[in-house]
């Protein structure tokens, strides 16, 4: 293509890292306060935080990796140090996207049958414990790459203390990570067909709330509608799933893609629309729209915009091919 | 098997040279993005209906789903006319491959159970719950298999092809 933008990996990250080290402790303690102060609200905030956070790591997890290649080679930057990052951000980053999930089932829980259920609170707390570890690991690796001033072995910064070189034999190589991703032929295919898959199970089950709410088939009740969720939140579990494992197995190729970085910023609004949606009474207002009715101009607005946002989600995850190179 | 040369009498012409080669934002992607649009229309909403009649949202009255079939056919034309011109650019890749060829037998299938649906599950405003439920339920299971079969096959062309064009093994 001849357009190209200039992105400065490096400092992108920089904005981004803070979000999962630190999102994660404040969601961690809301979650725990919630226990001693039966809470349901605090437990429901911080579940939203780990949502969000989740969705803000992806961007995160690839601009490192933007970063990690646009360093790679200059003086005074240590590629040991750098791949002990990465591996640490390989490992995180699921453990993340998985409190996420969790966190996200908690909350249907919570409107469902007005509470989680015992084992999403066990998994959650499970999950965001380990979560918060090794983030803050990958934050102190992250560190170590440009802050020699922090090094405790100022000889050997890669030497870890006991916690260190325990999680250590956990975190992949990322080089040997990597190769392992670079799927075959046949695993990229399949990966690619449930991608597809997931893509339709969201537009058919988000497609037509949103439209309900915009008008179309107006004799429909909204609520019934909204019992379809799980099945949209299914196809986000498996795109998101498929499409990391596709990515990890090309950073270097997806992190030079505008379509890519536009596609994540697609998904954030979306985050950003279903805070407006559920969290500003938009959402208890539309569930009492029965068969007939009109839903208000804000719900329109919310659902016309998700309809918009995801109308791009395809549109840029086509030209991802197209547009490949045009950041440098 | 000799690939028909009339295959590279058409991959010749300046229609497929062009959606093939061109620059523009409006060649070849954008018609695979408009397939993939189509593809969401038809199989989101055959998953959505078909869900509905599997027993998810049972609260869900069942008539004015029926107005859902137009969006669905409205996906099938924007499908059919967005791959009559990724066909016009690479006609020896999908010919030659049999896959493609299942994907259309797939397709058809699909058209032919979600057409039953809409004409016996949807035929009357007034049919019972329970007796939509009883018309429909094997009809949406058979519709959701074969759909996703199909997506299935046409995701596999991208992967399966012996020839890209006409001459050039892939």
């Amino acid at each position: 293509m001849d357009f190209q933008f200039e992105v400065n990996f490096a400092h992108l990250h920089l904005l981004l890292n803070h979000v999962p080290v630190i999102g994660t402790i404040i969601a961690l303690c809301l979650f725990l306060i919630s226990f001693f102060g039966k809470n349901d609200d605090l437990r429901r905030s911080s579940l939203i935080i780990f949502a969000g956070v989740a969705l803000l790591t992806i961007p995160t997890f690839l601009s490192g990796f933007g970063a990690r290649v646009n360093l790679t080679g200059q003086p005074g930057v240590s590629d040991a140090l750098m791949e002990r990052h990465e591996g640490s951000a390989l490992l995180s980053f699921w453990f993340m996207e998985i409190t996420g999930a969790l966190a996200i089932a908690g909350l249907w829980q919570f409107h469902r049958y007005s509470r989680p259920s015992r084992g999403n609170v066990i998994a959650v707390l499970l999950f965001s414990l380990i979560t918060v570890g090794l983030m803050a690991r990958c934050g102190n690796t992250g560190g170590d790459i440009r802050h020699p001033e922090v090094w405790v072995n100022k000889q050997a910064p890669l030497q870890e203390g006991p916690i260190g070189s325990l999680v250590r034999v956990f975190e992949p190589t990322p080089r040997k990570f990597i190769n392992a991703m670079v799927l075959t032929k046949w695993e990229t295919a399949f990966l690619m067909d449930l991608h597809f898959i997931g893509l339709a199970l969201i537009v058919g089950t988000v497609g037509a709330f949103n439209l309900r709410i915009l008008g179309f088939a107006k004799q429909l009740p909204v609520a019934p509608l909204h019992k379809f969720m799980p099945w949209a939140l299914a196809g986000l579990g498996i795109n998101v799933t498929t499409g990391m494992m596709v990515l990890i197995g090309m950073p270097a190729y997806y992190a030079f893609d505008a379509a890519v970085w536009l596609k994540l910023a697609a998904l954030t609004l979306l985050g950003l629309n279903a805070v407006v949606f559920y969290l500003t009474g938009v959402f208890s207002g539309v569930e009492q729209v029965k068969a007939g009715e009109e839903a208000s101009m804000s719900a329109k607005l919310t659902a016309g915009a998700s309809l918009c946002l995801w109308f791009a989600v395809i549109l840029l995850g086509r030209y991802i091919q197209k547009l490949d190179g045009t950041i440098k | 098997m000799e690939v028909p040369k009339f295959l590279e009498t058409l991959e010749e012409s300046g229609l497929s040279v062009w959606i093939r080669e061109t620059e523009s934002l409006f060649g070849f992607y954008f018609f695979l993005f408009l397939h993939n649009i189509g593809l969401a229309l038809v199989v989101g909403t055959i998953l959505f209906i078909g869900l509905r009649l599997l027993g998810v949202a049972p609260d869900l009255p069942f008539a004015p789903l029926k107005k859902f079939f137009k969006i669905l056919w409205t996906g099938l034309w924007i499908s059919v006319a967005s791959g009559t011109f990724l066909l016009i650019a690479y006609p020896t890749k999908a010919l030659t491959n049999p896959l493609f060829y299942v994907k259309l037998m797939l397709v058809a299938t699909g058209v032919w159970i979600t057409r039953k649906i809409e004409r016996s599950v949807f035929a009357d405003e007034g049919t019972s719950e329970e007796a939509r439920l009883a018309l429909g339920k094997t009809l949406a299971a058979r519709s959701l298999v074969v759909w996703i079969a199909a997506v299935s096959a046409g995701r596999l062309l991208a992967y399966t092809f012996r020839y890209l064009v006409y001459g050039r093994q892939g």
